[in-house]
């Protein structure tokens, strides 16, 4: 058996981009062996708000989506941030057909918090302790990371001064 | 047009004998790498034998990620898994290699319908994609039933409730007032099983409330009624104040609905909600409306308070929750200063999903409250504050 000719294979790249005004246009494209599709999205900034939207989806055994920009409106205005997945699928619907589609929009969202994101993890000192510290703060100002991962675990070393000050009936 | 951010995934799957695929999957971007090994049954989709590799990471914590993997052995990779991996391995382990691993399930769900196709054409070599997919429906081939029993988040029965004014307006015992004079709820708290992602069921919620000198409660949660009976048996099992509400999900985000008893599925339109809510005479409270991301606050993308209160949703909303117990005092306090600027009346809540939060931040009234319409009426006089109650 050729077990070194694939059977199936897939690449998905995400890009953000800033536009002039300081908003991010952020585009997600997905070749498969079935798929091709791509959604592209523009976030306003600050308020991360989906301020525009269009996509276009194309695969080997699934209908075409009709209209898919104007299905892909329905999303427009919401709110990038916690709680939009639920938003997203709700509201574009769980068509066969679409679950593909609420990932894309899914994954250009990701893609905009990653890189703001990333704009604070450039902050991150470069010696070992320097390094815990600020991983030990970032916990400490958003607490939802606390317990939500390995690193951020109870009783990880991130986490001892959060769960000193929460032993001392501080803040947490 | 730097690209600013870039993350590229790439998944290769094998057949590595008659019965099993070997899946490869690679996720690059400009924070991580990370890769991911596994084999899976091509009869059932369950995988095993998952490895996972970091090549760039962000805390010195991170590697312990690997250790977790191991809890998605023996997962069916059909559709509808991706919340329990979101759930196990994102939890547990992290975010980025759960994103990787849904990644790959799609990649072996699609490889193990082109075998299967390619398999019936061996017998019908004119057979299209179509009539194979309408054979396949017919003999359900297509896991989902396999997956949907690996989730174990079964729904939650919805129990239908009577309307508010069909509450008897039976007095309990007027509890004692803070030494202020104040009427302390926590106006926002989640039970299992009524909320899938809370924990401890309402009896436990009430107790601790009680225990802590609450004088009342609002169960909030989402999406779900409580029935008038329910709510009338626990307030007298515990001669406590209980009182129901409904976190409402919709596009704006989370409202916190008082004084509105209709059941309410999926994600509603906001303005919608505000229409028949204000036909009720219900009235809608902003839940944490800042509720931002777990790396970033508003601080750090220049949301100020000012542009903060330009969004559509505050124009729709009776007030606002300044203290909710899961965000940041950060967004907590953007929160505030966008009520104060509109001049929205403001809550607090612990939005508990445990007992051990309940109470966490409260609203104070300035009279007792004995049932919900005293509750929903003193909510439009605006005479109220949150407070930090512990
Ligand atoms: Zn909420
Ligand atoms: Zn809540």
């Amino acid at each position: 058996m050729a077990d070194n000719i694939l059977k199936f294979s897939l690449n998905r790249a995400t890009n953000v981009e800033k536009l002039d005004h300081g908003n991010l246009l952020s585009v997600c494209h997905l070749r498969d062996t079935f798929t091709e599709a791509e959604i592209r999205m523009v976030v306003k900034m600050p308020e991360l708000e989906i301020a525009e939207i269009s996509g276009h989806f194309r695969h080997i055994y699934l209908d075409g989506i009709d209209n898919l920009d104007d299905s892909l409106k329905k999303v427009l205005g919401v709110r990038v941030g916690a709680g939009m997945l639920k938003i997203i699928k709700g509201l574009l619907g769980e068509a066969e057909n679409l679950d593909q589609i609420v990932y894309m929009v899914e994954e250009c969202c990701h893609g905009v918090i990653l890189h703001l994101t990333k704009k604070v993890l450039l902050k991150a000192p470069d010696d070992p302790a320097g390094r815990q510290e600020f991983y030990s703060e970032m916990v400490k100002k958003s607490i939802r990371l606390y317990d939500r991962c390995a690193a951020f675990a109870k009783g990880s070393p991130l986490v001892a001064s959060l769960e000193a000050e929460k032993r001392a009936g501080g803040r947490f | 047009m730097i690209s600013e951010f870039n993350r590229n995934k790439i998944i290769d799957v094998a057949l590595l004998d008659e019965k099993t695929l070997a899946v490869h999957g690679i996720l690059n971007d400009s924070i991580y790498s990370l890769e991911l090994d596994f084999k899976v049954n091509l009869s059932d989709l369950v995988c095993f034998e998952i490895e996972g590799r970091w090549l760039r990471y962000t805390t010195p914590e991170c590697p312990q990620a690997l250790n977790f993997l191991a809890q998605a052995e023996g997962f069916c990779l059909a559709l509808g898994i991706e919340e329990k991996i979101h759930k196990t391995v994102g939890r547990t382990s992290c975010r980025h290699f759960a994103n990787l691993l849904i990644e790959c399930a799609y990649a072996v769900r699609e490889t193990a319908k082109l075998i299967r196709y390619q398999e019936a054409q061996v017998h019908n070599p004119e057979l299209t994609w179509q009539e194979f997919l309408l054979g396949e429906s017919e003999t359900g081939s297509n896991f989902s039933q396999k997956a949907a029993e690996d989730t174990e988040d079964a729904s939650v029965a919805v129990s239908v409730a009577a309307p508010a004014t069909g509450e008897p307006a039976k007095r309990l015992p007027t509890p004692a007032t803070g030494k202020s004079g104040a009427f302390i709820i926590d106006m926002h708290m989640h039970t299992a099983p009524a909320s899938p992602c809370a924990s401890d069921s309402v009896e436990a919620m009430i107790a601790k409330a009680q225990r802590i000198g609450l004088h009342g409660i609002c169960l909030t949660d989402h999406n779900y009624l409580w029935s008038a009976a329910d709510i009338r048996s626990l307030r007298k099992k515990f001669t406590f104040p209980v009182f129901r509400a409904n976190e409402i999900v919709t596009e704006q985000g989370d409202m916190l609905v008082y004084g509105f008893y209709d059941d309410v599925q999926g994600i509603i339109k906001l303005s919608e909600l505000k229409k028949r809510v204000q036909a009720a005479g219900g009235f809608i409270v902003a839940a944490h409306p800042f509720r931002g991301f777990l790396t970033f606050g508003a601080d750090d993308i220049g949301l100020t308070p000012e542009k903060a209160r330009s969004r559509e949703m505050f124009q729709l909303v009776d007030g606002v929750e300044t203290l909710n117990g899961k965000v940041t005092a950060t967004e907590n306090g953007l929160a505030r200063e966008v009520a104060e600027g509109l001049k929205l009346p403001a809550t607090g809540g612990s939005d508990a999903h445990d007992s051990s939060s309940v109470g966490l931040y409260a609203t104070a009234f300035t009279r007792p409250i004995n049932n919900e319409v005293e509750l929903l009426a003193a909510l439009k006089t605006g005479d109220y504050q949150p407070i930090k109650f512990r």
